[in-house]
């Protein structure tokens, strides 16, 4: 599976990017950064990838390192994926 | 094709409703009642549930439209809505079209309207028939993702430690909790985590649609269980997936216009057959 590809794809879909996260480098920072990735759509974020790659996040899993980066936001899926 | 925006009469208050009719010499197709999503998906939604009613009347459906109580402008605030209470709202707007319409009846639920469609279904006598948009699976899920705007606004504002913990306290102690902007009673909160996307009436038949970000992903895989685990039980049950935005969360109001054209479809194959 291609999971950068699918990440950025989400990310792209949910912060409405516009195909903006095609462009993202693994060290793009993401929280802080991007205007569009505010409470309402970290939530969307991590629902679409829960319900993307069937995993179950917990929410004590789940602080703001998580969303630092690109390459964050990929290890921890492949984390989830590999648990 | 006509419009008519009213208030139906409901216990308590009233509902906001908007009902679409096909033209008058047209004989109508099917009675359709929507069954909107959750809070803020609600707000997001708002667009392509207007777009597509429209659309089915056009081809000869009524579709009636009701805010749920505490939702829209409706009556109540979202703090004094319960699950209990939107089935009733969902049930009532039912039995008010059918009065009106002798037309098959649909029910077109979207996200957690696909539950409370489905329970409602379940309760009707006589058939009923589904068509999903997107439907939530397990109302438990959902809820803990809901619970969860709460946490990451925390973790946008720096730290999340223990607030999924004292939210889930406070629940159980019989208190409302905030979230974002909405106030969540204990009695919604507990309909909708017991609500379960289980097999539904048998005499309906079910067109489950989901939108997909990815032009070439097909239903998710939960989805796709859970839509063969029915067929397999004798249920007459079709799934598919579109492309198209997540417009129900996405950040700006967004259409999708290959999932209004998929559900024209669907309905009018359904309807022929």
């Amino acid at each position: 599976m291609d999971i950068r590809g699918e990440v950025v794809a989400i990310l792209d879909e949910v912060l409405s990017l516009k195909g903006r996260a095609s462009g993202f480098s693994l060290d793009t920072p993401l929280l802080g950064a991007l205007p569009e990735l505010d409470s309402m759509a970290v939530v969307a974020l991590i629902t679409s990838l829960e319900e993307r790659f069937a995993f179950v996040v917990d929410d004590d899993e789940l602080d703001g390192s998580v969303f630092a980066s690109l390459s964050t936001l990929i290890d921890f899926v492949q984390a989830k994926l590999n648990v | 094709m006509s419009l008519e925006a009213f208030f139906l009469p409901a216990s308590p208050g009233q509902r906001f409703a908007l009902l679409h009719l096909p033209e008058a010499a047209r004989q109508v197709r099917a009675a359709v009642v929507h069954v909107h999503p959750f809070a803020e998906e609600m707000n997001k939604s708002r667009r392509m549930a207007a777009v597509q009613a429209r659309a089915m009347a056009a081809t000869g459906f009524a579709v009636l439209q009701v805010d749920l109580l505490g939702c829209g402008d409706s009556s109540g605030d979202f703090g004094d809505a319960s699950w209990e209470a939107w089935l009733a709202d969902v049930e009532l707007a039912c039995n008010w079209l059918l009065r009106r319409i002798d037309a098959p009846l649909w029910l077109w639920g979207q996200r957690t309207g696909c539950l409370l469609a489905n329970e409602v279904a379940n309760r009707i006598p006589g058939a009923v028939n589904l068509l999903f948009w997107q439907p939530v699976l397990s109302g438990r899920q959902f809820l803990q993702q809901f619970l969860r705007l709460k946490v990451a606004a925390e973790i946008v504002g720096g730290e999340s430690k223990g607030v999924m913990q004292r939210l889930r306290t406070q629940l159980a102690q019989g208190e409302s909790v905030e979230i974002a902007g909405y106030m969540l009673s204990p009695a919604l909160a507990d309909g909708l985590d017991k609500a379960e996307l289980l097999l539904p009436h048998r005499s309906g038949r079910v067109e489950w649609i989901e939108v997909c970000s990815r032009p070439d992903a097909g239903m998710s895989p939960a989805a796709a269980a859970r839509l063969t685990q029915w067929q397999a039980a004798g249920q007459h049950a079709r799934g598919m997936a579109v492309h198209g935005p997540a417009f129900w969360q996405t950040s700006e109001i967004s259409e999708c216009p290959t999932l209004l054209q998929a559900s024209l479809l669907a309905m009018s194959e359904a309807v022929a057959t």
